[in-house]
């Protein structure tokens, strides 16, 4: 994207005098490398176009002129970032501009990533200074600002004002405070938004065929499923392992299969604690929740137990299923022709299914899982610089302009991306998902972003994953998981895990506050 | 020793067992001349219709996989190939060295006491993941992290243990009559190990030095935690095919997995003579 402010300022200030008309300034932006949706979104806004461009430009202005300035002062030019592995073709299209404008060179290490959260561990003890910019998902942050890694940002945020709480362009609420924030404070900048949402086969829900023995057989007509209860009929009909064709193709592999717990049991008004930390996983609904995916293990693809997301998303695409949960990512990789040959152009997509509460309600409640975002190590060289790269990574413009580059993780997370998207991003992922995107991250419960987080995680991982496979009974399993999950927060600390928690909870969408009873949590 | 007749159900059983120890061998073979639509085709494809070399050229020239659609591919397996083979031999030509002296030493020369072999052997003990972290530390303190001269130490200190115990019981199976017959005939004690106990125990340390090889060639651990750029193992690197596009690069890791395990089975090959002996660990004694 061409940012050569003094251009674009005066194709604004033309189009406020009424000088250009709308097609003309659209056109004029275009040209000058505003992408058309950034564009579009300055020409609808109430303020002056050169108003608008100026206030969605601020973040990424004010970040550059910060980088400027540190680059100056710099005595290393170069800018190192730890990375996961696959997620680099986001950021290399930015690597000449560094270069040339700042004189800074961007040098990626990449990591595994299940590894990435290791060796910042690693490095709050090394203390190499190796890494100026790290990348790990939200679930990091609590366990690295506490071991001195990374940076509290909220001074800089608070100086430079990435706008991440803008009802316009800022990071969608509350994503915004569960993938950036721990206790209340910046632990780093959100550049992925990875949430689950739910794919079907469009071209079978408008089969007539289908449509006529659905209806007849449950009463109401085929289409995307609404509720949990819609999407079991929905994988018990479209199962058809004669012809390698399966109901669903969720996950049941150890490290994955916990996220598809966490979805139901939020699904059904429980949070993984109580407002005093005590688990809530051996609860009713969270049976309940067992006994759901136990009930649809029948109408999974065979490869249900062993998928990681790449073979999930490949079984998807090569036509071996009629639903799949998945990030953003999964939908990216289902439209592409080269990665979802039987599933281009055949994906409807919808929110995470709602469940039925006691009083009858319906709750519709998303998954915020994993979540990529940059933070700023402690011991690197030029700290500022770092947090000026991460500032205007994941600025509203050029983030609307990274993200659509294949080759990375990044998916859309801030309001505009999915509000008013550009030309490119609507390209990648479709106007209707990017709706979906939008209506399910407001309802999103995040991770266990927590101090330990990865040990509760895997606790509950390991004894829902005996559950599937038939090792313990539904109760068995959850009480373990409770117990083990006990024993990390008195080895943490209760009370030192008890704020995190409460912290989180108090930014939940209403309806999951309301539900979960932690509206009434102090 | 009458000869024992082959029958046919040992025929069998004989036939299954190679199929079975064979097949990921072979399946790594094939996946490794896939071409991207057949690495996780249903139904899984045998044996590829139209094998190619495009996984074995990403290895070295990451866009050329770019020809199929795949992108994401950022490095070249080259540094990954290259820092293997230095870190391994390096590593194991050391520790081998090393451990033949002190199995020499430890044989022969009783002043080392009867707990020094298990004293030796205790640096086994710990899990490689309780002390990778205090080696971070260690070596970053003294600027060994990323390099090869610290991962080189690394391995040398976690193989010779081994080598040394392996080592020791085949010097134990030479009798010191041998030796002291030939200082009898003039030779030095030093030459006398040279000259006499070497030669005996090639088989012994053909097979140590192809064990401590597979060890330190395969490593994964110490190689992660302890790289960040400079330098960069095979096993690392296979842990980083994956990408935001395709996923897992199944074709090109198992190019990298079979052209890894290459010099292991040549090198078995052609010192199988002296492996059947040397992989009993010198069990069968005289």
């Amino acid at each position: 994207m061409n940012r050569d402010r003094k251009k674009i300022d005066t194709a604004c200030g033309d189009f406020d005098a009424g000088g250009l008309s709308r097609r003309t300034f659209l056109n004029r932006l275009a040209a000058l490398g505003v992408s058309a949706g950034v564009a579009n979104f300055v020409a609808l806004s109430p303020l002056g176009a050169r108003k608008a461009y100026a206030a969605i430009g601020g973040p990424e202005e004010r970040a550059w002129a910060l980088a400027q300035e540190m680059a100056a002062k710099a005595e290393k030019k170069t800018l190192t970032l730890l990375i996961p592995t696959g997620s680099i073709g986001n950021m290399t299209p930015y690597v000449d501009k560094w270069k040339n404008e700042l004189g800074i060179d961007l040098e990626f290490i990449e990591e595994p990533d299940e590894v990435v959260h290791t060796k910042g561990m690693q490095e709050a003890v090394a203390r190499t200074g190796r890494y100026d910019v790290m990348m790990p998902t939200a679930m990091s942050y609590p366990d690295w600002i506490d071991s001195g890694v990374i940076y509290d940002l909220t001074d800089w945020v608070e100086t430079y004002n990435p706008e991440l709480f803008n009802e316009e362009y800022g990071v969608v609420f509350p994503a915004s405070h569960h993938a950036q924030l721990y206790n209340g404070r910046v632990a780093g900048l959100l550049n992925d938004g990875d949430q689950i949402t739910l794919l079907c086969r469009s071209d079978h829900l408008t089969d007539p065929d289908k449509m006529k023995a659905f209806a007849d057989a449950h009463g109401y007509p085929l289409d995307v499923p609404k509720t949990w209860t819609e999407y079991h009929d929905l994988a018990k009909f479209m199962h058809d392992p004669d012809n390698n064709f399966f109901g669903s193709l969720e996950y049941r592999s150890r490290y994955y299969v916990k996220w598809m717990f966490m979805q139901r049991l939020m699904s059904k008004g429980r949070l993984y604690f109580d407002g005093d930390m005590n688990p809530t996983f051996n609860s009713d609904e969270g049976l309940a929740a067992l006994e759901d995916m136990l009930a649809i293990n029948p109408y999974l693809h065979p490869d249900a137990f062993s998928f990681t997301w790449s073979s999930n998303y490949n079984a998807f695409g090569r036509g071996a299923g009629f639903m799949n949960i998945v990030w953003p990512s999964g939908f990216k990789y289902s439209k592409a022709p080269s990665t979802g040959p039987a599933t281009t152009g055949k994906i409807a997509a919808t929110v995470m299914p709602s469940d039925t509460l006691s009083d009858g309600s319906q709750l519709y409640a998303g998954l915020f899982c994993w979540g990529y975002g940059y933070a700023v190590s402690r011991y690197s060289a030029n700290p500022e610089l770092a947090y000026a790269y991460a500032q205007w990574m994941t600025s509203p413009t050029v983030s609307s302009d990274a993200i659509p580059y294949l080759g990375g993780y990044s998916d859309p997370y801030r309001v505009n991306h999915m509000k008013a998207p550009t030309q490119r991003l609507v390209d990648t992922y479709s106007p209707e998902y990017l709706d979906t995107l939008y209506n399910n991250i407001v309802n999103t419960v995040p991770d266990f972003c927590l101090p330990g987080g990865f040990e509760y995680q895997d606790a509950l991982d390991k004894e829902v994953h005996a559950c599937m496979t038939g090792e313990k009974a539904p109760k068995e399993a959850l009480d373990d998981a409770a117990r083990a999950c006990d024993r990390i927060t008195r080895r943490i600390g209760k009370e030192k895990v008890k704020e995190s928690w409460l912290s989180l909870a108090r930014n939940l969408a209403e309806p999951i506050k309301r539900a979960s009873g932690a509206d009434q949590w102090v | 020793m009458p000869v024992r007749p082959i029958t046919w159900p040992l025929v069998v059983v004989l036939i299954f067992l190679l199929v079975v120890t064979l097949f990921p061998i072979f399946w790594i073979a094939m996946t490794a001349i896939k071409p991207p639509t057949d690495w996780n085709a249903v139904p899984a494809v045998w044996i590829p219709a139209e094998p190619t070399l495009i996984n074995f050229r990403t290895l070295f020239d990451p866009d050329a996989i770019r020809d199929y659609g795949v992108g994401g591919v950022s490095e070249s397996a080259t540094a990954a190939v290259i820092g293997s083979i230095i870190a391994s031999v390096s590593a194991t030509l050391l520790s081998v060295m090393i451990g033949l002296l002190a199995a020499i030493g430890l044989s022969r020369y009783s002043a080392s006491g009867r707990f020094t072999p298990l004293l030796i052997l205790s640096g086994r003990m710990f899990p490689p993941a309780a002390i990778a972290v205090p080696f971070v530390i260690i070596f970053s303190a003294v600027g060994l992290i990323d390099t090869y001269l610290g991962l080189i130490a690394i391995y040398v200190a976690i193989t010779l243990p081994f080598s040394t115990w392996m080592l020791k019981s085949f010097v134990d199976e030479i009798p010191r009559e041998v030796e002291e017959a030939a200082m009898v005939d003039g030779k030095s004690r030093f030459m006398a190990h040279v000259t006499v106990t070497l030669p005996l125990i090639r088989g012994g340390l053909f097979a140590t030095t192809l064990f401590i090889f597979i060890l330190n060639w395969s490593e994964f651990l110490f190689a992660l935690v302890l790289s960040y750029t400079n330098i960069e193992t095979i096993p690392v690197r296979l842990a980083k095919y994956v990408t935001a596009t395709a996923g897992t690069l199944y074709g090109v890791q198992a190019a990298l997995a079979f052209l890894a395990m290459s010099p292991l089975v040549i090198a078995g090959f052609l010192i199988q003579k002296h492996l059947a002996r040397g992989m009993t660990f010198g069990a069968v004694k005289r």
